[in-house]
């Protein structure tokens, strides 16, 4: 299948809302057609043509180039297909989606992967705050999908999630899975503050952070070998983060959380050195 | 000179019920039809034909602004989300589905059909805030009530004895917060909150002060007597929510010996039962009694299904309905003058409290007889926004309709309730008693509420649509405002910043020295920077009290 590719014909300074850029209204677009798909450029709207140099048409591959700071919602709801992304995107990539597959080469911007229902993001660079978060109002986040951040992540990692993995190859922010409701969040770097803040059920993994600071409302269960989380972090291996052996085979101490709320979420923390049992 | 041509006219006020006839508008007022042929013939018309004519709807109580309510916004950014107005040429944007911003909330009373609301509550210590947004709430004329039934001072004096400074403090905090009337929130039971403790008696005693509710109630209706206020004391009493408050409810009615007296929100009194079970409805008895008592008006705060926003100066209350629901909770403390709190809510048919709450509320409409005494509140936002005026209304209008409704909420809550008895039908002579007449003769508006000669020429002119009563009341064909058309088929076509209501009465400035002393003593704030400053007022309309 050809792929089509959009380039970015200026950098500038002025917010472009992008969420025309989608597999789903690509697959059945002339070049000519997928040109005068609405964007909006400040408060003005124009044809993504006017703004992106487009080659190809009729496809669900996609690879998105150019400095791309100010281009937010690329991938917005998008339901299959893949884009590849050769640059910074901005905020909200991946919004909303809910299946199919979005790579980013550079760095990516806040709120990547909000509300994410299904698919799968990869960023080789680092991510922006509230990565896998839910927007403000909202009382559920992501609720599927897997993302994947081989550098750092910001404040409010999977905010208020409901289902899902979220893996962050190096450090993350303050918040980290506040007021999750259920799912996955696999850190191989240091967090910052809160862990799972209000957090009701779900696992917080932390590989790299053998200190964290954790709230008080977290209460010390016992160290442990969880059987699933072998699979999980075999299957995160295979998606190129550095997992160790030790991590498979070692133990964790399992803390408690957050007795604020419901309390039957978990922050398992890798424990290196032999615990006294 | 404007001519509201061949509308239905419903003015109970002037006992004018349903007769086709004009309404003649010049400068802001409602003025005789004029004699000569030439001005007939020169003045601008507006079709009412097929149309129903009504004065502008008079809220009496509602919370719309204020530090209550703004914490209500802050604390709920998920009553925003997907509610959001996008702004126009002439309107600003908003947002905000149980506590909308104040922008948003006049634009949708006028879209209703209402041009004046009174803010429900206001501690005096934040009445500058409450200024500050009811400057920012156009489209309407505005006022608010002023808690005073747990002012340290005020109890102080109460239980000194002295009546009279207790009065004349009164009418200062009126004047200095340029207030409209005296609010009373569970008299008593939020000073004792700050113990841990409530009051459940009228005769309990309250905690640090030699005073109990039944003299801070009968101090504080005979104080707004004597100040002559347009409106008299405006009652949350002891127990709201609670099993079996319908005694003290009537024992309430009792206390205060014919004087004067307005009770809010009188559903959340009329529950009969034992603690720890479902309600049961008291309607009956509190209704009788309402019947029983000519100097007690009510309004109803009527539960419809959905989410709201509980926000109120009783504390106590807040604490429980945390407990009870296990959302989440904002607890507020006024220093010297009372509490607060606020915990979001959802009202379900399916829930049998719930439900038998609803019946509560619409059988207190039907049983009590005088639509003079009963008003159409849903205490918004604790029992439901106030944009759904327009489906109660239909509930109201329409036994079929009720009936129909009926069968959806909680069967158990529906066999226990008298409402499928209830054959009653209100007409719209009588509505507009309910939301125009009755409410602005209460609040003591005496241009207001009415389209006899001389009143403000606020005027809603509904499509006469009886089968489709929502629709009739939800959106006004016309809607004046001073003589001005600010609402065309439900919409905002013009914008008018409205006036602010307030009352001035007479005190004793032997009260000032006390008052001082009294703050330096308790107060975080000084004296001198507590009165809201007249630069607050923009337009504005002072109301003097009898005596002043």
């Amino acid at each position: 299948m050809e792929e089509i590719t959009l380039r970015l014909k200026e950098p500038g300074s002025i917010p472009i809302e992008a969420d025309s850029i989608n597999p789903d209204l690509f697959l059945e677009r002339s070049r000519e057609e997928v040109e005068k798909l609405p964007v909006y450029y400040g408060r003005r709207k124009l044809a993504l043509g006017d703004l992106f140099e487009v080659e190809g048409g009729n496809s669900a591959s996609v690879v998105v180039e150019g400095e791309l700071e100010q281009v937010k919602k690329i991938g917005w709801k998008m339901r299959q297909g893949r884009i590849l992304v050769r640059g910074n995107p901005g905020m909200h990539l991946g919004a909303y989606m809910s299946g199919g597959e979005i790579v980013v080469e550079g760095n990516a911007g806040d709120w990547l992967g909000a509300h994410m229902r299904g698919g799968t993001i990869r960023v080789k660079g680092n991510a922006g705050h509230q990565v896998g978060a839910g927007y403000r109002g909202e009382r559920q986040g992501v609720k599927g999908g897997t993302i994947v951040v081989e550098g750092n992540a910001g404040n409010e990692v999977g905010l208020l999630m409901r289902r899902g993995l979220i893996a962050v190859g190096g450090d993350v922010g303050d918040f980290t899975g506040g007021a999750m409701i259920a799912g996955s969040i696999v850190t191989f770097g240091k967090v910052g503050i809160r862990t799972g803040a209000g957090m009701k059920r779900g696992s917080i993994v932390l590989l790299g952070d053998p200190e964290p600071e954790l709230l008080p409302t977290f209460y010390y269960d016992c160290r442990y070998r969880p059987v699933f989380l072998g699979f999980y972090l075999r299957h995160l291996r295979s998606l190129g983060l550095p997992v160790q052996d030790e991590h498979i085979t070692g133990y964790y101490l399992r803390h408690n959380g957050d007795i604020t709320s419901l309390g039957k979420g978990e922050i398992l923390i890798y424990s290196k050195a032999e615990h006294p049992l | 000179m404007l001519r509201i041509a061949n509308g239905e006219v419903y003015d109970p006020t002037n006992g004018v019920n349903g007769e086709v006839r004009d309404v003649w508008v010049e400068g802001g007022r409602i003025v005789a039809p004029p004699q000569s042929e030439r001005e007939r013939d020169e003045a601008q018309v507006i079709d009412a034909s097929g149309g129903v004519v009504m004065a502008g709807g008079v809220e009496i109580h509602s919370h719309v602004v204020g530090a209550k309510v703004n914490s209500g916004r802050k604390f709920r950014p998920e009553d925003h989300r997907d509610h959001e107005r996008v702004r126009t040429a002439i309107t600003r944007s908003g947002a905000g589905y149980t506590t909308p911003t104040t922008f948003m909330t006049g634009y949708m009373y006028a879209e209703m059909g209402y041009t004046t609301v009174m803010e429900a509550a206001t501690a005096p210590l934040v009445a500058r805030h409450s200024h500050e947004e009811l400057d920012d709430t156009p489209m309407v004329d505005k006022g608010m009530l002023v808690t005073m039934a747990n002012n340290h001072f005020v109890m102080r004096k109460l239980a000194e004895g002295r009546r009279d400074e207790a009065r004349d403090y009164v009418a200062w905090l009126l004047d200095v917060t340029k207030g409209y009337g005296v609010k009373m929130v569970n008299p008593g039971g939020v000073e004792n909150w700050k113990w841990h403790e409530n009051v459940g008696e009228l005769d309990d005693a309250v905690i640090g002060f030699d005073v109990t509710p039944r003299k801070i109630i009968v101090g504080l209706a005979e104080a707004a007597q004597e100040l002559g206020l347009p409106h008299p004391i405006h009652l949350h009493t002891i127990n709201l929510g609670s099993n079996g408050n319908y005694r003290t409810t009537i024992e309430t009615m009792e206390a205060v010996e014919g004087r004067q007296l307005h009770i809010c929100h009188i559903q959340f009194f009329s529950y009969k039962g034992q603690r720890g079970q479902v309600m049961r409805s008291g309607a009956q008895e509190v209704a009788e009694a309402v019947n029983r008592h000519p100097n007690v008006t009510v309004d109803v705060g009527q539960v419809l299904f959905g989410p709201v926003t509980t926000m109120t100066s009783d504390g106590p209350l807040e604490y429980k309905l945390h407990m009870l629901t296990g959302n989440k909770w904002l607890n507020d403390d006024m220093e010297a003058e009372g509490g607060g709190g606020i915990v979001p809510m959802q009202y379900k048919a399916g829930n049998i409290a719930n439900a038998t709450q609803w019946a509560i509320g619409l059988e207190l409409f039907l049983l009590i007889n005088d639509p003079w005494r009963v008003y159409l509140t849903t205490d918004h936002p604790n029992g439901g926004p106030f944009f759904m005026y327009p489906h109660l209304i239909h509930m109201l209008m329409d036994r079929g309709f009720r009936a129909e409704q009926l069968s959806k909420i909680n069967a158990r809550a529906a066999q226990r309730s008298i409402l499928s008895q209830l054959d009653r039908e209100y007409s719209l002579y009588e509505i507009a008693i309910l939301t125009r007449a009755g409410t602005a003769r209460r609040l003591g508006l005496v241009n207001k509420g009415h389209l006899g000669v001389g009143a403000d020429a606020d005027i809603t002119i509904y499509n006469k649509a009886l089968d489709d009563i929502e629709g009739m009341f939800g959106r006004p064909r016309y809607v004046l405002k001073g003589g001005q058309v600010v609402v065309r088929d439900g919409r905002i076509v013009q914008v008018v910043q409205g006036r602010t209501l307030v009352v001035k009465a007479h005190w004793d400035r032997s009260i000032l020295e006390q008052a001082r002393a009294h703050f330096e003593h308790y107060y975080t704030i000084s004296f001198d920077n507590y009165a809201v400053q007249d630069e607050y007022l923009h337009e504005t309309q002072i109301i003097r009290a009898g005596g002043c």
